[in-house]
């Protein structure tokens, strides 16, 4: 068939642009926020560690390698990792074994339980085994006597075993309820042994799952500042000893050098953990799983006793964190006590809260609330912040990735997921570097650290933002622009509503961060802008264990507040499927 | 004349992959098309660029004499109904019906009085207020209707919209689409791969394979006449046979028919092909009369279907299998057995020739 005649009508096209108009332009802009705010620091930071003089040169590198104390701090840092990973990665397998495959009593506590360490600050783990088993520990001097104490390599691998556990737990949880149990039903029916099918089949369909958790404890481990530097004493690693070189010794190109090197190891994890989420994801079987048939009583009996082990240990490093806030002298004198929340003079000023109470209250009240609470009240608003701006952000970003797609889409996509793999500490010092010029108005200000945390935790709100938006069908939105709808309004009508519960979960894990973050912040935070979870570390320093275990208290029951506060508006538990990888 | 719509040598493209080729259609006023086609034919993809969501890589889309190839689809007021019903699970029903008035800022009153409008269209008033989820989905995809002709669109897509529906109210549905259509006078494009649907609804259907349009013409025509070996195998069912023609007779591997239709065709080698219930069925004593004795052949019936008023018999020509569809009464009445010889006869006007080269088969 051929036209019958060419039609001379006039073209209507300018209203089309609008659109892509509209996704361009906030593309444009999440991917300037991206690369100002996280490439340019790691490009300052590599430039500083290979020029000198405006010369490629590899003189730092040369001294890092050729001083066996610096040095040291790298073999350390793999050896507590590999141990760490190791370590958890197996407790966690059957941990998650005995959540899924088995019909053990109390699955609900031991979910609950185990995801607490994601509330706190990492440096609870290590608050809780100085009270323990440090040099005045309860356990090492009160009770066994003795002169060991867990300060050095041992103590960084038991805290960051615990602080790494929940990470791992979910991966391996999901992993592991997602693979089809029916192969496991297969293979006893085709004759072969429990141990058998363990080993043939539900181990082989678990691999990916395992590995990818294993890669994200290596990362979480190497890149954490907050464990080693309460209880790892002299020993030092990657992360510590840029904040030695950098705050210490005022030696940035060192620490520039160092945080290069720190880079390897992270990056090269968090591809692995990425390359092999994809592959577990193929293996997930989306069929209804059929009933988990009764476990055999030794089975049973087994797991629940295991399942105990790690659970125990996490609910009495609470336990002890919150007792040695509360106590008078630990381990001597366990008369309670709120003296420790009284703390020394952090000093300290906050917008508007320090000069509302300052004005309301008076004497001792007022010193304590407007001036010492000052940080608290920072990490809050702070974390407020946070919780909006990145929650939105990240929605924008996963909606553009998964429902738009405009062309360069993959570009945005690779650095929204790429700050997962950057350490905090590295992230913190390429901010020095980057923004520590008269020019840029706000480093020094609250604006800098809200912008820093929103940008390390950008790769866990993109993913859960695209997972739930993946969940929304395209002919909803088709609908609601073929209705007439423009973009702004097919956005804030339909499909907003219909993302709000991953939205408020969002808001509650950028909280959390937030208030719990120490790593890329330490860098940030100075004598005018100082924050709750960064004071826990400088109390502990100068010796106040007691205050440092109060602030750490107060933090957890900020963030528990929040979490109760965000299930009655939105009636589910948000911790759900929630794990920290930045 | 009205607001016609046209396609001018439409085209798209996916990569080396080309999706639709080259079509051409003008679609009037008030007129009910059905695009029909197996999946993967393209016939989804000619839909999305008539709603906007899908580029046009070459050709023109014109309505109302303007081109609209890059007008955005908020802008093109045409309605659309999917598949998926795509009801927002936030919104009651009546909220959804709204939607489209009130993204449009009509006054309060006018959108109260056209949801109930709406609402009566199908039946659904005292559903008003509840949500997606609590209704049937018969009843979702009502709302869904009702919803895409809430704004008034100048134009009703309807993609597959009662594929995700069980069989007995897809046909109920069905025939309150083509009330609606009747009564609104509404221009409406449909797209199904289901030909009992298109043959059924349509004004007129157009079957649609790799990307091109093969026959554009009434449910009747199309049936009746169809115009290559793929439209007559796709839309209903035909027995074929392989031959090389000679005049009015055709040579297949072991018979010679007599035809009486077959046009202009220059090819010798050709298909000829004979829908089932054109296919006469005889049992051996009662011979026909006065027919032409070429066309009669005998066999044995070797499965009986029963399809309620119609019995479909699989029969054993010495080897070759053909399908011939009886009325239940005639079956009944002949008391026709498994295993049983019979004999049948192809009249020779009810043969459709094609060319041998177009067909694959």
């Amino acid at each position: 068939m051929k036209p019958k005649k060419e039609v001379q009508g006039p073209t209507i096209s300018a209203p089309v642009s609008s659109d892509r108009w509209l996704v361009g332009m906030t593309m444009g802009f999440l991917l300037a926020v991206l690369a100002f705010f996280m490439l340019y620091p790691v490009y300052d930071i590599c430039k500083l560690s290979f020029l000198k003089g405006g010369t490629f040169t590899l003189q730092n590198y040369q001294s890092y390698f050729s001083n066996p104390r610096m040095f040291r701090s790298l073999t350390n840092s793999l050896y507590v990792a590999i141990v760490t990973t190791v370590i958890t990665t197996i407790s966690a397998f059957f941990f998650a074994y005995g959540l899924t495959r088995t019909t053990i009593p109390g699955k609900n506590i031991f979910y609950t339980v185990s995801t607490f360490p994601l509330i706190a600050p990492s440096i609870i783990q290590g608050l809780a085994l100085i009270l323990l088993f440090g040099r005045n520990g309860l356990i090492t001097r009160h009770l066994l006597n003795t002169d060991w104490n867990i300060y050095g390599a041992t103590g960084i691998i038991v805290a960051e075993c615990l602080y790494c556990f929940p990470n791992a737990l979910f991966i391996l949880y999901t992993t592991l309820s997602a693979v089809d149990t029916r192969l496991d039903e297969a293979a006893q029916s085709l004759g072969a042994s429990a141990l058998k099918t363990f080993f043939k089949v539900t181990l082989p369909s678990a691999k990916y799952g395992i590995a990818s958790a294993a890669a994200l404890v290596f990362n979480l481990t190497i890149t954490d500042f907050g464990v080693p530097v309460v209880i790892g004493g002299n020993y030092s690693v990657l992360a510590t000893e840029i904040y030695q070189q950098v705050i210490g010794m005022q030696r940035f190109d060192l620490g520039a050098t160092i945080s290069v090197i720190l880079l390897i190891p992270s990056v090269g994890a968090f591809l692995l953990n990425y390359y092999l989420t994809k592959k577990s994801y193929a293996l997930i079987s989306g069929q209804a799983r059929p009933f988990l048939q009764p476990s055999r009583p030794f089975k049973k009996w087994a797991f629940t006793i295991y399942c105990w082990i790690p659970t125990t240990f996490i609910l009495i490093v609470f336990i002890t964190v919150f007792a040695g806030s509360f106590v008078k002298t630990w381990p001597y004198d366990f008369t309670l006590t709120l003296k420790h929340f009284d703390f020394p003079s952090l000093g300290g000023n906050a917008p508007l809260w320090t000069k509302f109470w300052a004005s309301v209250l008076d004497g001792q009240w007022k010193s304590l609330i407007a001036y010492k609470y000052a940080p608290i009240w920072n990490s809050l608003w702070v974390s407020v912040l946070v919780a909006l701006g990145g929650a939105s952000l990240t929605l924008l970003a996963g909606y553009i990735v998964e429902k738009k797609r405009p062309r360069g889409v993959g570009i945005l996509y690779t650095l929204s997921v790429l700050p997962a793999a950057i350490p905090g500490t590295v992230m913190g010092l390429g901010y020095i570097l980057a923004f520590n010029k008269p020019y840029f108005f706000i480093y020094g200000t609250f604006w800098i650290i809200i912008i820093n945390i929103i940008i390390c935790n950008f790769t866990l709100g993109t993913l859960s933002s695209i997972a739930n938006l993946k969940q929304i069908d395209r002919s909803i939105e088709e609908a609601a622009i073929s209705l007439g709808a423009d973009p702004i309004k097919s956005f804030t009508q339909v499909v907003f509503p219909l993302t709000k519960t991953a939205f408020f979960s969002n808001i509650t894990f950028f909280f959390m961060r937030a208030m719990t973050t120490i790593s890329a912040v330490i860098f940030l935070v100075s004598a005018k802008v100082k924050l709750a979870a960064i004071e826990i570390i400088f109390l502990d320093i100068d010796g106040r264990t007691a205050s440092a275990n109060a602030m750490c208290t107060i933090i957890i029951i900020l963030v528990v507040a929040m979490l109760v506060a965000m299930r009655l508006i939105t009636g589910k538990s948000g911790l759900k499927g929630m794990s920290a990888t930045a | 004349m009205g607001r016609n719509l046209r396609l001018e040598n439409l085209t798209k493209r996916f990569g080396n992959l080309t999706a639709v080729d080259h079509v051409n259609l003008e679609i009037e006023e008030g007129e009910f098309i059905c695009f029909l086609g197996p999946s993967g034919c393209g016939k989804t993809t000619v839909l999305r660029m008539i709603t906007g969501f899908e580029t046009v890589t070459e050709g023109k889309i014109i309505f109302d004499g303007k081109v609209i190839n890059d007008l955005i689809p908020q802008k093109r007021e045409f309605g659309i109904v999917f598949q998926s019903y795509a009801l927002f699970p936030n919104m009651t029903v009546e909220e959804n019906i709204a939607f489209g008035l009130k993204v449009r800022k009509r006054p309060k009153k006018e959108i109260e009085e056209r949801v109930d409008q709406m609402l009566d269209l199908v039946g659904l008033r005292e559903w008003r207020k509840l949500y997606p989820a609590q209704l049937s989905g018969g009843q979702q995809q009502r709302v869904a209707l009702v919803r895409a002709l809430a704004p008034d669109p100048q134009v009703l897509l309807l993609d597959e919209p009662l594929s995700a529906l069980d069989a007995k109210i897809r046909v109920r549905l069905r025939a309150e689409i083509k009330r609606l259509q009747q009564e609104l006078k509404k221009t409406m494009i449909y797209v199904t791969h289901d030909q009992e649907e298109a043959l059924s609804i349509a004004d007129r259907v157009v079957v649609m394979e790799a990307g091109q349009f093969r026959q554009v013409g009434r449910p009747v025509e199309i049936y009746q006449s169809p115009n290559s070996s793929f439209v007559a195998d796709f839309v209903g069912t035909s027995n074929f046979f392989r031959g090389v023609r000679n005049g009015d007779r055709v040579q297949t591997e072991r018979r010679d028919f007599r035809i009486a239709r077959f046009e202009s065709l220059p090819e010798r080698e050709v298909f000829l092909a004979i829908r089932p219930e054109k296919i006469e069925v005889f049992k051996l004593g009662e011979f026909p009369e006065g027919v032409e004795k070429s066309n009669l052949a005998r066999g044995r019936i070797d499965v009986i279907t029963f399809l309620g008023a119609a019995v479909r018999l699989t029969i054993n020509l010495e080897g070759e299998e053909v399908i011939s569809d009886i009325i239940e009464r005639e079956f009944s009445r002949k008391e026709f057995r498994q295993g049983e010889e019979v004999h049948l006869y192809f009249p020779p006007e009810s043969f459709m020739v094609f060319s041998a080269k177009e067909g694959s088969r």
